[in-house]
């Protein structure tokens, strides 16, 4: 696989200037809208279509550094969540053309890290990890309510990263009668700075309990992704930490229990942020040395690096730059 | 491995943080230290989206993706019928198909990239023209040797025809050439005739050779002879009966002639024939001479076969081919990635041909095509591959995937998924769900295409979204028709109680169409089901039909499927039918209505906010208490009816 040539960008690929600091930047599930959030303590969000790069809202309401944006599932309509150093999770929503924040949480004592929507198939249900150790879960319970559910000291420190598990009906998927909602079994990973990985899973009385600790790292767990589903019984997540190291868990039998890790790659600073594609057969990684690899398994189980999205070293033509700021 | 730079400001702190999108993934700086005195100001501010398959936008190369989909699709379908004898005719046919659509967008593009304004993008296409080339190149010498499966003799002459399809100049030289006044005293001459030997075209470089021989009488004695012997070269023809030991020996005779008129210098005056005596010998000195006609190692290659082993085997062709690589490149050069793609084609090794070409190509388009055809000439099993038929599926899903990042290519991206047993399936299950539904149109293309595979979990997903987007726009028949398709029954319920909220406000009902005709639909939702019946009720009402309105109206209000807001107009609705001349309810009827209308009143929900509601109220009052009265004189006409009834 090839990536065109980013310094030659044609007029198709977009680059758009921003005064501030980005620290997180999300798609929506259709690729047509951006959210960006930053140090400046706003969230903005972008209409990409067509290469196009058109401001459409620049949300405040967080008191510092935002760290993370999440989109919901489209079915729930255009919402928003985003977390922030100001121990504040903030979930906006568009109506009527406009966007306004919709509800806020403030049960954590500290800085909120990492905001993760479950699979739409589960309701309208939010992940968020904390640095003061806990994950809050919050569920929409309509007409603007939403419930909240806490799990206290999930790691020892502070958790940096939710990412939930993707739906999956246990047994075979038999067209439910409309009401009737499936038993799905709703689990979640989730990583701390106890170097830990955590897999919760939620009981039958709504509680939530800590399912597996998958252990292999030897410094703080930045980010953790579960791959989606293709429908193998294999789950598979993948891992990266302060270490320098990046490990991809899979578990093979359907009951969940044992999680064997490979590990990807060494790498020689922080690992801090790793994601699947859609059909969960890329994965990238972002690393120290101001690179994004993109890993792929080849059909004997080894997992190869196709390609380096590397950050320039300074030698860019002036006429891009130029003509990228003449568009906007 | 494929690096990609993206231009920016060199910084040690600064990380990249990505995100994945439906078919793109951006980029941008950031800072992943969370700290809270982080700079505001970035050092490069842009985000950057990369796409991978650009050449998905390309408008050109749209043309091939439509064509060859077709051809695609075609002989998935064809599959069974491939049998016996005509199954290899028929997927050589379906293989000089896809070279057709490959030469057609080669072409067009050619055009474009000559009348293109702007050099730059004129080089650019021209580019795209050679990868094009190329890839027919490789695509041509592997349906030679892989489906073709053209044995020894006929398989030279297959390689002379591919040799000869992919130089185009001599045709326009041989036009010049000929087109000139003095054909044998143009500029070009000799290199002609030098290029059609090369070429195996003895007959025309015969023509040309009498043309020499009119011009010049001194030589033509010489030219007689070398033309003789051009006649005489044999040659397998396609049909002809003769045996390839029949070929060889024949073969070895006229070589073995060429080579006496050499030894008794037959051509020492005449350089320029000599060196042709030389080449037809299938001299290595002679022909690398010529490196510059030849253009290439291949050519180099054929003509050698052509002049040394006619009748070669194609399990030694790829000794002559890496020799030939050698002998052209001579050392100074290094072979490029076509070379070997090439070479691997010879030594009949189609795993390193896909592969070769998988890193070479920036599109997935060729190998996905090119292995599924292999695949289908069931060669992919019997190389033995433990991957074997899986090695298509992964190269098909890659390039379907591809696909669905455009706009309308999609479509084509559903049907290559189809083709996928493994995981073509869940694959698409995954990219549809992402496709924007940016109009009703496309929705209800992509809802087709999910229910006629029975995708239900999609086909809810997406009339979910829909609705959605429709109660937003305040579009309530569409939310309605779409939340019924999507069997939601939470959906309904809301969309229904909007419908029956600007009832309230309005005292008409939008879209009466669909509410009309919900039929079995209808029992969605309670609340739909009462939306439904309660429309029954009005049209009973309109047609006259009092008895049969006021028996639904009544058990409406005692079925508790109305919604308590709703009581009140429910009961408000009774009073015209209890005013009517005749009597409508009967008195079980009448006592049901006055203890439904008891049971409201002690239960009714105080107004929160004073002002306007008040008024409101007091209208309500005011009619309930008329409702009263109604009900108590109904009651005893009812009562009087029914007691002379049962008297008389």
């Amino acid at each position: 696989m090839e990536f065109g040539d980013a310094s030659l960008l044609p007029e198709n690929d977009a680059a758009w200037r921003l005064d501030y600091y980005q620290h997180d930047a999300q798609m929506d599930y259709y690729g047509t809208r951006l959210a960006t959030c930053s140090s400046d303590r706003s969230v903005k969000i972008f209409d990409v279509r067509n290469g196009g790069q058109i401001l459409i809202a620049d949300l405040r309401g967080h008191e510092g550094p935002v760290w993370q944006v999440a989109w919901a599932h489209p079915m729930y309509g255009n919402i928003l969540a985003s977390c922030s150093y100001d121990r504040k999770v903030i979930i906006w929503k568009e109506e009527n053309g406009t966007w306004e924040k919709t509800h806020e949480h403030t049960g954590h004592d500290s800085s909120v890290n990492s905001v993760c929507w479950a699979p739409h198939d589960y309701g309208l249900i939010l992940a968020c990890g904390s640095s003061d150790g806990a994950i809050s879960l919050l569920t929409y319970t309509g007409e603007g309510q939403w419930e909240v559910k806490k799990i206290n000291n999930a790691h020892t420190i502070g958790c940096n990263a939710v990412s939930w598990a993707p739906a999956v009906v246990p047994g075979s998927l038999i067209d439910q009668p409309s009401g009737q909602k499936p038993n799905y079994i709703k689990k979640f990973a989730s990583g701390g700075c106890d170097n830990l990985i955590k897999l919760w899973k939620e009981e039958e009385d709504g509680q939530w309990k800590e399912e597996q600790k998958l252990e292999a790292h030897s410094d703080w767990v930045r980010d953790v992704a579960w791959a989606p589903s293709i429908g193998l019984p294999t789950s598979t997540i993948a891992s990266c930490s302060q270490d320098g190291r990046v490990f991809i868990w899979t578990c093979d039998d359907t009951s969940g229990n044992t999680w064997s890790p490979k590990l990807l790659h060494k790498f020689n600073d922080v690992v801090w942020h790793v994601s699947w594609s859609i059909t969960a057969n890329i994965l990238a990684v972002s690393g120290g040395d101001n690179k994004v690899t993109l890993w792929k398994e080849s059909v004997d189980g080894q997992w190869v690096c196709i390609s380096d999205v590397n950050k320039g070293q300074g030698s860019v033509s002036a006429s891009v730059t130029e003509g990228q700021q003449n568009e906007q | 491995m494929r690096e990609v730079l993206i231009p920016g400001v060199n910084s040690k702190k600064k990380q990249m943080c990505f995100d994945w999108g439906p078919g793109e993934m951006l980029v941008c700086e950031t800072s992943f230290n969370k700290k809270e005195e982080s700079e505001t100001k970035p050092g490069c501010p842009f985000i950057y989206i990369i796409r991978k398959d650009i050449d998905v936008y390309s408008q050109i190369l749209r043309k091939l993706f439509n064509e060859s989909h077709g051809i695609f699709v075609g002989l998935q379908r064809i599959e069974e019928e491939l049998t016996g004898k005509s199954r290899k005719a028929q997927l050589v046919r379906v293989s000089k198909n896809y070279r057709s659509v490959i030469r057609a967008c080669m072409e067009e593009m050619h055009q474009v990239a000559i009348a293109a304004k702007d050099p730059a993008i004129g080089r650019q296409f021209s580019s795209q023209v050679s990868i094009l080339s190329a890839m027919e190149l490789i695509w041509n010498l592997c349906e030679i040797l892989f489906i073709e499966v053209a044995p020894a003799g006929a398989l030279l002459l297959h390689l002379l025809d591919w040799v000869r399809l992919h130089v185009c100049e001599v045709d326009s030289l041989l036009a010049d050439v000929l087109g000139s006044e003095n054909p044998s005293k143009h500029d070009s001459f000799w290199k002609l005739v030098t290029i059609l030997v090369l070429q195996g075209r003895l007959d025309e470089a015969r023509q040309m050779l009498s043309k020499e021989a009119d011009a010049s009488p001194s030589s033509a004695g010489m030219c007689r002879i070398l033309g003789d012997l051009m006649r005489t070269m044999p040659v397998l023809s396609p049909g002809n009966t003769q045996t390839l030991t029949e070929l060889e020996l024949k073969w070895q005779h006229w070589h073995e002639e060429c080579e006496r008129h050499l030894q008794d210098s037959t051509f020492a005056s005449s350089p320029h024939l000599e060196s042709l005596c030389k080449i037809m010998l299938g001299d290595e000195a002679a022909l690398l001479e010529q490196k510059e006609l030849l253009n290439n190692w291949y050519h180099f290659l054929v003509t050698r076969l052509l002049y040394s082993h006619p009748t070669v085997k194609p399990i030694d062709l790829h000794l002559y081919a890496q020799s030939s690589l050698d002998l052209f490149l001579g050392g100074e050069s290094s072979p490029e990635p076509l070379d070997n793609i090439l070479l691997a084609a010879f030594e009949f090794d189609i795993h390193q041909v896909i592969k070769e070409c998988s890193i070479a190509l920036s599109n997935w388009w060729f190998v996905a095509h090119l292995t599924d055809l292999l695949d289908h000439c069931k060669l992919l099993q019997s190389h033995n591959l433990y991957f074997g038929s899986n090695m298509r599926e992964f190269l098909l899903l890659e390039y379907a995937s591809g696909l669905f990042a455009h706009h309308s290519l999609w479509q084509l991206g559903v049907d290559y998924f189809d083709y996928c047993p493994e995981l073509g399936r869940v694959s698409l299950e995954l990219h549809i769900e992402r496709i924007p539904l940016s109009t009703e149109q496309k929705a209800l293309k992509v809802l087709r295409i999910c229910e006629q595979r029975q995708m239900t979990e999609q086909v809810r997903s997406i009339c979910k979204i829909l609705a959605m987007n429709a109660v937003r726009n305040n579009r309530l028949g569409s939310a309605l028709s779409w939340s019924i398709r999507a069997k939601d029954a939470a959906f309904a319920t809301l969309v229904s109680d909007r419908f029956l909220k600007d009832y309230c406000e309005r005292g008409s009902f939008s879209d009466l169409d669909l509410i009309d005709n919900l039929g079995p639909a209808m029992m969605l939702s309670d609340r739909l089901t009462f939306l439904g019946k309660y429309r029954e009720f009005h049209r009973f009402y309109g047609e006259k039909r009092l008895t049969d309105a006021a028996s639904l109206l009544l058990s409406l209000m005692t079925s508790q499927i109305a919604p308590r807001s709703f009581w009140v107009i429910l009961l408000i609705d009774a009073l015209p039918l209890l005013e009517e001349k005749e009597v409508v309810f009967s008195a079980e009827q009448t006592y049901e209505l006055m203890r439904c209308l008891e049971d409201f009143a002690s239960r009714r929900p105080v107004w929160r906010e004073p002002g306007v509601q008040r008024i409101q109220e007091d209208v309500e009052n005011t009619k309930l208490e008329m409702l009263r009265l109604a009900l108590a004189r109904n009651l005893g006409r009812a009562i009087i009816k029914e007691g002379s009834l049962e008297g008389s």
